[in-house]
């Protein structure tokens, strides 16, 4: 049986039409669920429950109310080292104010070596063990440091990725105190009727 | 201006995905029962370095090259280079010892001598962690294939005993 060539022809395009279509689109697919968790600012901070190195349960939402500086990070990253002991010097600062940083690790290192990483820095504020889900709601976290800035009223007001300078964070910690603070301090007012 | 540009956006951090790759490696081929050497070629993107053998904290994850061999096959010594003492913007007063551009391994490849000579494919993987100037990535896998020549020793020389000068009657 003789084909025809052009019926040939044309059934290769739509083939490969179709792949290029379906391929397209399912590249989309993962873009978009990407984009969902990258695109944060302004949003409400993706709640978590995560651990402490010695078993104590923390969520993200204990500390509504606060302004918090979230920063995932891990034992490998050299400049997520560089950035902590500011973080501290931060949590002194503006603690009294309403600031919490809390520290998420992102890496395999056992809860031990964790947590003896973080004290030979001097870290005075939580730190919790990461998992890859709570990486995907703050978008992926494809790289170290990230720093995600959440206000008083539990909204995104700022991310960062890589290490930026001190003045840069301090920036960030004022903004995240900032937000929400007149909302609740309206919330708060006494009605004048 | 261009040229700036492409450096500014080279140093945004994630802005490319840092890559090790490997070269195709030459087929050595190795007298069984004895121990050749392969060297195995990798290049880390520019832009990046990963952390050498022998990185300077314990937190750090050295880079590491995990072989599985085939039976009869036996894998000795890998040596890695010397890495290079390095500080980085990120931290200006520490240096880490780090592997950028070119570097390679070499790995000590020992058939038995009862192996049959022919080709024999190896796999393994190397273990690498990169980072820029501003982050760091986490660490990564990637696979490490290469293939030895197995060969037949040369024959042994066959010496005649010597003769005696003494004739025997």
């Amino acid at each position: 049986m003789k084909r025809d060539p052009i019926i040939i022809i044309v059934a290769a395009m739509v083939v490969t039409a179709m792949l290029v279509f379906g391929f397209h689109m399912s590249r989309r697919q993962s873009d978009q669920a990407r984009l969902e968790g990258s695109n944060l600012q302004g949003k409400p901070a993706p709640d978590f429950e995560l651990q402490t190195p010695d078993g104590k349960t923390l969520h993200l939402s204990d500390f509504h109310g606060k302004g918090v500086l979230l920063n995932f990070w891990a034992t490998w990253c050299v400049p997520c080292k560089v950035e902590m002991p500011w973080f501290v010097e931060l949590q002194k600062q503006y603690g009294p104010q309403g600031l919490q940083v809390l520290g998420v690790a992102m890496d395999d290192a056992n809860p031990e070596d964790i947590a003896k990483f973080a004290k030979e820095l001097g870290v005075n504020y939580p730190i919790v063990i990461g998992k890859e889900a709570v990486g995907d709601a703050y978008g992926g976290i494809p790289f170290l440091p990230a720093t995600f800035y959440v206000g008083r009223d539990g909204k995104v007001v700022d991310k960062i990725y890589g290490l930026k300078s001190r003045s840069d964070i301090e920036d960030d910690v004022k903004k995240s105190l900032a937000q929400g603070q007149i909302s609740q301090a309206q919330s708060q007012k006494p009605s004048q009727n | 201006m261009v040229a700036w540009l492409a450096f500014a956006q080279d140093d945004i951090p994630g802005k490319k995905i840092p890559s090790v790759t490997m070269s195709a490696p030459e087929i050595v081929s190795i007298t069984r029962g004895k121990p050749g050497t392969v060297s195995l070629h990798f290049r880390v993107e520019r832009g990046f370095h990963v952390n050498s053998n022998k990185p300077k904290s314990e937190f750090l994850i050295p880079t590491a090259l995990k072989v599985n061999p085939p039976t009869d096959i036996i894998i000795g010594k890998v040596s890695y280079p010397a890495g290079e003492d390095k500080s980085f913007p990120f931290s200006p007063d520490e240096k880490l010892n780090v592997y950028t551009g070119d570097f390679s391994v070499d790995v000590v490849v020992r058939p038995l001598a009862s192996v049959i000579a022919g080709k024999y494919a190896v796999h393994g993987e190397l273990k690498y962690q990169a980072c820029d100037n501003a982050a760091c990535y986490p660490p990564k896998k990637i696979p490490v294939d290469f293939q030895v020549k197995v060969v037949k020793g040369a024959a042994p020389v066959r010496r005649n005993p010597r003769q005696s000068p003494h004739i025997h009657s």
